[in-house]
């Protein structure tokens, strides 16, 4: 959470999306990626909590690996349901931004 | 702690889809290291959460269809007329007088008809359970079977401390008494449990089962008939309680007779033309 107790957007579904939208990665490979370009760092078990879900929802998919570290890929789906989150998100983004004058959309 | 310890929080079926991963993930974290108290929570309480996830699963897929408020009803009921019967039994001892002994008797061949529809319905599908289990099947079922049957047990134990109370107490000392009620309502609850899980067991089995098209016409008219008589036999319970309690009983057993009455009319018929209807599409299929 941010300094000024605003929630910052960390919900892991969409940070695993976002990390698989450039393509597949393990779960270490996640967890790093999503560190990186978040700042969230998550644990094995919200992790593979939230990968269960986006699997049994068919936004994600697991790739075939002979490895114990099974890289996953997006889903068409899945591509559109982050396409849809991050509009979503954008339009907020610029609604507060244009308000405040700090980005005259 | 070793970490593939941690993976005892998880379920089954997660652990053999996702443990290994997991596990290679939790070691790429900790790197040689052990893993520390946080990782530890993390991993538990997500465990936790995905018990939590498949139970609520497994109950929305598997339970909602007997636990909608059309069913779920009778079942309480039921099992709450189970509860009770201990105490009338010793209440009102075998019947001596002559409508006394004709409502009693009724109910007991209600009781045993019903039973006896449940049992053919299921020995028409005694061949393909026989196949089911012979190819290895039993372990598909079997937590189901052990949940049903660790109910009933319970729900016998209860009826059973409820018989030893009546037997040993007057009807006035129960009413007095601070632990009847809640025993009471704990066994009828336990038997509506015990109801469910066990038709939650068969209606499972049943969807793995290789059934002729013929079998499965049979079972779902002895469903529909079994489901009828389950009133009737309700209705029989108030004239029995009516001839040895309070007359009053009897407007219940009418109005049940009329509501098992509809019910059958609605229930029967619609399941003999499911059964045709399988068995017509059936032979088209040939």
């Amino acid at each position: 959470m941010a300094p000024s107790g605003l929630r910052r957007p960390n919900d892991p579904p969409l940070l695993i999306l976002v990390s698989l939208a450039d393509g597949p990665k393990h779960g270490h490979a996640l967890a790093k990626d999503i560190e990186d370009f978040a700042g969230v760092r998550l644990g094995p078990g919200a992790l593979y909590g939230a990968i269960t879900r986006l699997v049994e929802r068919g936004l994600i998919e697991p790739l075939g690996s002979d490895d114990r570290r099974r890289p996953y890929r997006i889903t068409p789906p899945g591509s559109a349901a982050l396409a849809e989150a991050l509009a979503d998100m954008r339009r907020v983004t610029r609604a507060g931004l244009a308000r405040l004058g700090l980005d005259p959309a | 702690m070793r970490p593939a310890r941690l993976l005892r929080w998880y379920p089954r079926a997660w652990r053999d889809q996702f443990g290994e991963e997991l596990l290679a993930l939790i070691q790429d974290t900790v790197d040689e290291g052990r893993p520390t108290w946080r990782l530890r929570l993390g991993v538990a309480w997500g465990g936790l959460r995905e018990r939590a996830h498949q139970a609520r699963r497994a109950a929305r897929t598997v339970v909602k269809p007997l636990t909608g408020p059309e069913q779920l009803g009778p079942v309480i009921m039921a099992g709450l007329v189970f509860a009770i019967l201990p105490e009338n039994l010793m209440i009102s001892p075998l019947p001596a007088r002559g409508w006394q002994v004709a409502a009693f008797d009724t109910l007991l061949a209600a009781v045993a008809l019903t039973g006896a529809v449940v049992v053919a319905g299921g020995l028409a599908a005694l061949p393909a359970l026989v196949r089911f289990l012979r190819g290895g099947g039993w372990p598909k079922i079997r937590r189901r079977v052990a949940w049903a049957a660790g109910a009933s047990a319970a729900a016998a134990g209860g009826l059973a401390g409820l018989a030893l109370a009546a037997g040993s107490h007057t009807s006035a000392q129960l009413d007095d008494s601070w632990g009847y009620l809640p025993g009471f309502l704990a066994t009828g609850l336990a038997t509506a449990v015990a109801i469910v899980l066990w038709a939650t067991a068969a209606a499972a089995t049943a969807r793995r089962l290789t059934r002729a098209p013929r079998v499965r016409a049979v079972q779902f008219v002895s469903g529909a008939v079994a489901g009828t008589l389950v009133l009737v036999v309700l209705a029989t319970l108030d004239f029995w309680w009516s001839v040895t309690q309070t007359p009053a009983w009897l407007v219940g057993g009418l109005v049940m007779l009329a509501v098992a009455s509809l019910d059958a009319r609605r229930r029967i018929p619609r399941a003999i033309r499911r059964g045709r209807r399988l068995r017509a599409a059936a032979g088209g299929r040939r």
